[in-house]
């Protein structure tokens, strides 16, 4: 509907007067209104910010929040207007999509605040007016590019898989090498023999001094042909190797023959084999000259090593159109002015302009101003045709030049913030992880504390601790926390406990005896939570606490059957040794069947190898 | 000479009427003084005044604004509360912030309510019909008193306002040509999507019906008296009519 011009239905329905004569039926009859439409002035706090507007301007878009009854759910009863906490600056511009109709985008908000915004008030973003739209467009564009090289990084760095195939191990070291030394180890071999490879292929080639019984200079090549020849052998078996190795470790053998590294690394290596397979013939050694060309490919390998270089051909790649075009007009320009030249120059005599083709060569020279002065114009027309030519060849060039640049600045720097990102990443990852733990210190903190002030306040009914109370909203995500451990018969634990219990658990199940950190005792419990009344510890619970915790330990249920899980008996707590501040974790097995006597040390290694979920409270 | 005074108006933002008369007045009298060669002068300064400023002629052109009688003189004239004037202006400003709308403003306007169909042919007649003093705009007044005829007037009124509406040529009589540009025109809103489909010679024969109905003495057009009597005498126009009454 045309929410924009709904001002104008009364007078759309009064047009409609010219239907009614010719009509030949009755008309249907008009909706009732409910409530003669009250045109009052609403008001709209946006976290301080007054906006008023009529209740008819934000009722013609029905389908977003505030032009429907969702906007009842904000009302403010005592001021009498409707609060939002949201964002004032950016509500501005959603009040004046209701009031013109058109959505315009800020330039300078942060996309993804401003995505929420209308995410929140209902309103899609593709309604933003043609002004702003592909701005925004653009940016949502970027953002998106961004976050998904941040979810490659995650992928990357957080995948620490515990069990892959040999395969994609290999695989991985490949790609990345600095997830383990060996491959790190074999990056620099390989690169390091590119590097000689290459240099090889050179210096084969420079003069070397004459042999003695000649007098003519021959090359380093010929000279030490067997030591090149093994060098050679040497790089290429490298290359082979590595070469297979990725072929047999790559998840999709026919992409990887198909991407473009692995052709350069085949056209690196044929050359030698072709030498090899091919017999010393005189007719076939130019071909084979012709072969040891492609040997300077293996320079190209480097891009496996060089980000820079892989920026260069992506940035030549996704400028394809560019540079086609420039050479489309500089083909033109040259043929045009080849044409121009040879025939003005048709006439001097002695003149190097022999043919068309052959002025190709002057008029390339020229145009991009190289000026051999291996061929020059001697007639005056010829002389003012070339001087056109070399400037156009000016401006032809330098036409696509900057976009090409352009494309490679925003490639460049975009990789520039993408390494940026990786670096501070760690940090950003270690801040956020210190904060998380900081939380669950916090709520353990709150654990031994709290339930140990209330057994304290049930024994002696006096208050010990003179910690300052924790704010409302803390103490009721803690019990929020502990109704939840409550529920499932778990308990939160932090990370480095738990990592330590993992490899506690580990070596105890290789060892199978862990009489050193069990014991059993001979109460029963009813409860998860065994407390613990010790006045001592109260005060050296902190120190304690990380040893308690390391104590206690969780381990994954095989067992399909759950029913005894929540229910079963839990009938081993340790008791607290009054004098040692070690407290000893008991074990708990849930297992119904496997319920071990309350006396007896020993049974309990028999319960916990086939033991299932095992809850270990220490307190 | 006539260019300097243009542009003097629009320096001094003088009304639209005052300055099209005032033009209109200096260009007679500019030919006469070009008969007389008495135009040197104004020439060049013409040409002077243009090179500076042809770019901003255009533009503040454009911009005409429009205002409104006062609210008072409006509700003596016409029957609506102060209130629905206040919507109704609100919502016409909305829309045209200059004060008028023209004939293709408002076949937009009037062809988002009826997006399947093509509405401009009617929207055309419809402008014609508010229109009352053919200036090619409808001001808020042409507006207001067009919707005060149809939402707050008498039978007859409404009648009469719509009889006018088909009277193209506003000779006092419907001829059946001009009622088969209307008929086109309602069945163009339709647009091709329709059940049953639509058939081409739909408008004719609803004509062919309206005739029957109206024309008493079958001589070929409704006059003025033929067409409120006739629809007087139906019962479904009648009720229809009454549809009006609260529309605002």
């Amino acid at each position: 509907m045309a929410a924009g011009v709904a001002a104008w239905l009364p007078f759309a329905r009064a047009a409609a007067i010219g239907w009614m004569p010719v009509a030949s039926t009755p008309m249907p009859m008009p909706p009732q209104e409910k409530r003669k439409a009250q045109d009052g002035l609403i008001i709209l706090n946006v976290s301080g910010t007054k906006f008023q507007t009529w209740r008819t301007t934000l009722e013609r878009y029905p389908d977003t929040l505030l032009g429907s009854t969702e906007r009842d759910f904000f009302f403010h009863e005592e001021t009498n207007e409707y609060f939002f906490d949201r964002d004032p600056d950016i509500f501005r511009h959603i009040l004046n999509f209701y009031r013109t109709g058109k959505l315009h985008y800020p330039r300078q908000e942060c996309i993804s605040a401003y995505d929420e915004e209308l995410a929140f008030f209902g309103i899609i973003p593709e309604i933003i007016g043609d002004c702003c739209y592909e701005e925004y467009k653009d940016r949502r564009r970027e953002n998106a590019e961004r976050l998904q090289d941040d979810e490659e990084m995650d992928m990357n760095n957080d995948v620490t898989p515990v069990n892959l195939t040999f395969r994609e191990y290999l695989w991985r070291a490949f790609e990345n090498p600095h997830t383990s030394t060996l491959a790190l180890v074999f990056y620099y071999v390989t690169g390091f023999f590119i590097a000689i490879s290459v240099m090889a292929n050179v210096v084969e080639t420079v003069p070397c001094g004459t042999l003695p019984n000649r007098s003519k200079e021959i090359s380093c090549g010929d000279r030490y042909a067997l030591a090149f020849f093994c060098l050679d052998t040497a790089c290429v078996m490298i290359f082979t190797v590595e070469y297979l190795l990725r072929l047999i470790a790559a998840p999709s053998r026919y992409k990887f023959m198909k991407s473009v590294m692995s052709v350069i690394d085949v056209v690196a290596i044929m050359p030698y084999y072709i030498g090899l397979v091919m017999t010393d013939n005189d007719q076939v050694s130019g071909a084979f000259v012709t072969l040891r060309v492609f040997r300077v490919f293996r320079i190209f390998k480097f891009s496996r090593h060089s980000a820079g270089l892989r920026i260069l051909g992506y940035t030549l790649k996704s400028c394809a159109s560019e540079l086609g075009f420039l050479l489309f007009s500089l083909t033109m320009a040259i043929i045009i002015f080849a044409t121009v030249m040879f025939y003005a120059e048709k006439g001097s005599t002695g003149s190097k302009f022999t043919s068309i083709p052959a002025a190709f060569w002057y008029t390339i020279v020229t145009m991009t101003t190289l000026g051999y002065g291996d061929m020059v114009p001697k007639t005056i027309v010829g002389k003012v045709f070339g001087s056109i030519c070399s400037l156009s060849g000016v401006l032809v060039i330098a036409l696509p030049v900057p976009v090409i640049v352009s494309n490679f600045s925003r490639i460049y720097h975009q990789s520039q913030r993408a390494e940026k990102r990786r670096a501070q990443r760690k940090t950003r990852l270690a801040r956020i992880r210190a904060a998380k733990i900081r939380g669950t210190n916090a709520y353990m903190r709150y654990k031994q504390n709290g339930l140990l002030i209330d057994s304290l306040e049930e024994e002696a009914g006096q208050a010990l601790v003179g910690k300052a109370p924790s704010p409302p909203f803390e103490s009721q995500h803690h019990h929020l926390l502990h109704c939840l451990e409550k529920t499932t018969n778990h308990e939160f634990v932090d990370e480095q406990t738990f990592q330590a219990n993992c490899m506690d658990i580990s070596v105890m199940n290789k060892t199978g005896s862990r009489a050193s950190s069990l014991s059993s005792s001979p109460h029963g419990l009813g409860s998860c939570c065994s407390r613990r009344h010790r006045k001592k510890s109260s005060f050296s619970l902190p120190s304690t606490n990380n040893q308690e915790l390391s104590t206690i330990q969780i381990r994954e249920r095989p067992v399909a059957n759950s029913r005894a899980s929540l229910n079963a008996k839990l009938d081993e707590t340790v008791p607290l040794k009054c004098d040692e501040p070690y407290i000893t974790p008991s074990m708990v097995s849930l297992s119904a069947p496997v319920v071990t006597s309350s006396d007896g040390d020993g049974s309990t290694t028999t319960a916990y190898s086939q033991s299932n979920i095992v809850r270990v409270s220490a307190l | 000479m006539a260019n300097i005074l243009h542009v003097c108006c629009i320096r001094f933002k003088l009304c639209d009427k005052l300055k099209i008369s005032l033009i209109t007045s200096v260009k007679y009298l500019d030919q006469v003084m070009a008969m007389l060669g008495v135009d040197m002068v104004s020439r060049l300064t013409e040409t002077y005044l243009s090179l500076t400023d042809s770019v901003e002629d255009d533009f503040e052109l454009s911009t005409v604004c429009h205002r409104p009688e006062s609210m008072d003189k409006l509700q003596e004239q016409t029957k609506f509360t102060k209130k629905e004037l206040q919507v109704l202006y609100r919502g016409f400003k909305n829309e045209c912030p200059s004060g008028v709308v023209n004939e293709e403003n408002f076949k937009n306007i009037y062809s988002q309510f009826f997006p399947q169909g093509d509405s401009s042919m009617y929207a055309h007649f419809l402008f014609e019909a508010f229109d009352t003093n053919k200036n090619g705009s409808v001001s808020f007044e042409d507006f207001v008193f067009g919707l005060s005829i149809i939402l707050r007037g008498t039978i007859n009124d409404r009648l009469n306002w719509a009889f006018n509406l088909y009277d193209l040529n506003k000779d006092g009589c419907i001829t059946k040509e001009e009622m088969l540009d209307i008929m086109k025109s309602i069945y163009d809103m339709m647009g091709k999507y329709t059940y049953p489909t639509m058939q081409d010679d739909a408008p004719r024969e609803h004509v062919e019906s309206f005739f029957q109905k109206m024309d008493r003495n079958k001589d070929g057009v409704v006059t003025i008296d033929e067409f409120i009597e006739s629809c007087k005498k139906d019962e479904n126009i009648m009720q229809s009519m009454q549809l009006f009454d609260n529309v605002i």
